[in-house]
């Protein structure tokens, strides 16, 4: 499998070569085009209760697709559904990344993907949903973002303050706590930005430059409401 | 050699250095991938270390350690060299490790009695749910589409119909028609286009399918007095079918699990898991609260039809009393003196009716019915 970056910027879209045979895992709803001799399976990857239970906690779309090569080498353009960037990383065996949910494009088959649920105070204050995504094995990962993605590298005891809606994913290496970003409770709870994420090194942090839910808000004041 | 941790130092990559470490008992050997030969072998004698648990999930062996003017860390993950590092340390480079993961340990085991307890109380409730009240099994009806449990009924209906001797004409189904009309007209928002078909047989009986089939039986109407006795039971069975009983029964029959599912969303599953069960819908028998339902909403209909609802309770007292073999109907409607009190009850509450009385003449709808 190699795959290559289009129209690097808001708008991208990755193409993916395959080798007759070859499969990628896919968000389902990611294809946008592909050559005739790619078949694609919806795999309910995890067995059936844990897609089960990633559509009931998470809200996730059911499948990821799975993406072959069935009759031959072919190729397949895949883009997320959000403006944003896309990055392909490749996963040497060792590093684990967490995801989360909206973050993931793309894998080869060697990557393997599992839903994690997170403890309750993260879950809950996280802003991430209670289910990440696990991601390990080897071989290329394609994750997207909206907006730009930002990657922050932290030597071993370094720390960083990130707020949790703008996470993408990040190494098992690290750890975090959350915090309040603002003092006091009320305040936490009334700005738009109540909680943070204190990571802590070693490993890398990718970031986007756009808060999903902040953009929602924003776009909603121009909606007319219609009685 | 396959790598099996990562090593962290300013000189190396952000994500690590893919690095391949061995346990020995002097101390932890580590080579790097990017430089295969260290000047001593890469030997780390356990006196120089320094061990801490980290990660996301606090599950990996942090060691640190100086080397070339330079910190360095290293991240094991791997469960069987974790196992033969504490097992070959010495125990005050260590201790401190197994007091951190007793502790983790201790916060682990107490959120998964956290969980194991919600997990309880979440089944907990779904099973008294289940047993204890019919919430679950009304939510998972309501799910059902009416064009579903149609297709059900009729699958059923034909099938039964090709075994049995049909009345197709005659005064018989003249009148059973008549009071079909008559009720069904009386019904507010009715989804379901009833199908009432007489069949001959001398089983005193008459039943509904879920989606709005009915059989009446010829012997039913040769042991009925009059057509209100006739009406009442068609009354009650088309009850059973407007409350969805059938619906509600097969859905007790396939069990707690199919019901969640259902409930959740995956109403597909329905005809083919009533298959794999093998529910026999003519042999569905419905529940003692299901039989008075259908009894007080049966005589409200009749009601409303300004048929006489004494018809119905006549009927049913007349036959559990002169029973000699046993009656069909009896045995799928058993007829209580409580049952035959509240229908009777239920009558008496409702306001004066002005009767209107059928256009059929009883003893010669009888009749057509005597002579095969
Ligand atoms: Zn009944």
């Amino acid at each position: 499998m190699k795959s290559e970056v289009l129209y690097p910027g808001a708008f991208p879209m990755v193409r993916v070569e395959l080798e007759a045979g070859e499969n990628i895992k896919a968000e389902s709803g990611a294809m946008v085009a592909s050559s005739p001799t790619i078949d694609i399976e919806s795999k309910m990857e995890g067995g059936f209760l844990g897609a089960l239970s990633r559509k009931l906690l998470t809200g996730e779309k059911f499948f990821f697709q799975t993406l072959k090569a069935a009759r031959g080498p072919g190729e397949v353009l895949l883009a997320p559904t959000v403006p944003g960037e896309i990055v392909i990383m490749e996963l040497d065996g060792l590093n684990e990344y967490m995801v989360q949910k909206d973050g993931f494009l793309a894998g080869a088959d060697t990557v393997k993907i599992e839903s994690q649920m997170q403890s309750l105070s993260r879950g809950l204050l996280g802003g991430e949903g209670f289910f990440i995504l696990k991601i390990s094995g080897k071989g290329p990962l394609i994750l997207n973002s909206f907006g730009a993605i930002h990657k922050i590298e932290l030597r071993p005891d370094q720390e960083y303050i990130v707020d949790n809606s703008h996470l993408v994913a990040w190494s098992a290496t690290t750890s975090y706590h959350i915090e309040r970003a603002a003092s006091g409770w009320v305040a936490s709870f009334t700005s738009g930005e109540g909680f943070v994420c204190r990571f802590h090194g070693p490993g890398v942090v990718y970031i986007q430059s756009r808060n999903p839910g902040g953009f929602g808000n924003w776009i909603r004041q121009f909606i007319p409401v219609s009685e | 050699m396959t790598p099996n941790a990562l090593c962290f130092g300013s000189q190396f990559p952000v994500t690590g250095s893919p690095c391949h470490v061995e346990i020995t008992p002097s101390g932890m050997r580590v080579r790097l991938e990017s430089q295969p030969s260290e000047p001593d072998d890469g030997l780390i004698p356990f006196s120089n270390l320094s061990v801490s648990s980290g990660g996301l999930h606090h599950d990996q062996l942090v060691v640190q350690w100086s080397a070339d003017s330079d910190r360095r860390t290293l991240f094991l993950k791997d469960p069987e060299i974790i196992r033969s590092f504490r097992e070959t340390a010495p125990k005050d480079l260590t201790g401190e490790l197994e007091e951190a993961a007793s502790k983790v340990r201790k916060i682990r085991r107490r959120r998964r009695m956290a969980w194991i307890a919600a997990g309880s109380l979440v089944a907990a409730l779904a099973l008294f749910m289940w047993f204890g009240s019919n919430v679950l099994v009304d939510l998972a009806v309501s799910r059902i589409p009416i064009e579903w449990e149609k297709k059900l009924g009729e699958a059923a209906y034909r099938d039964f119909l090709a075994q049995q001797t049909v009345v197709k004409e005659g005064q018989a189904v003249a009148a059973v028609s008549e009071m079909t009309r008559r009720l069904t007209e009386r019904i507010s928002d009715d989804p379901y286009e009833f199908q009432v078909t007489v069949v001959r047989s001398d089983v005193v009986n008459a039943f509904a399918l879920p989606g709005g089939y009915v059989v009446v039986f010829t012997g039913l109407m040769k042991k009925a007095e009059n057509g209100e006795e006739v009406a009442g039971v068609l009354s009650h069975e088309l009850n059973h079918v407007l409350q969805r009983h059938g619906l509600e029964r097969i859905v007790k029959q396939l069990g707690l699990v199919a019901a969640l599912s259902i409930v959740l969303g995956d109403q597909q599953g329905l005809i083919g898991l009533t298959k794999q069960v093998g529910v026999e819908l003519l042999t569905l028998r419905f529940g003692r609260e299901q039989e008075t339902e259908a009894d007080v909403t049966g005589v409200q209909l009749l009601h409303r039809a300004n048929i006489d609802s004494h018809g119905m309770i006549r009927f049913f007292e007349r036959l559990s009393e002169q029973q000699k073999e046993p009656i069909e109907i009896l045995s799928t409607h058993p007829m209580s003196a409580a049952r035959a009190a509240r229908l009777k009850a239920e009558v008496a509450a409702l306001p004066k009716q002005t009767l209107e009385p059928f256009t059929f003449d009883w003893k010669a709808v009888q009749d057509s019915l005597a002579g095969s």
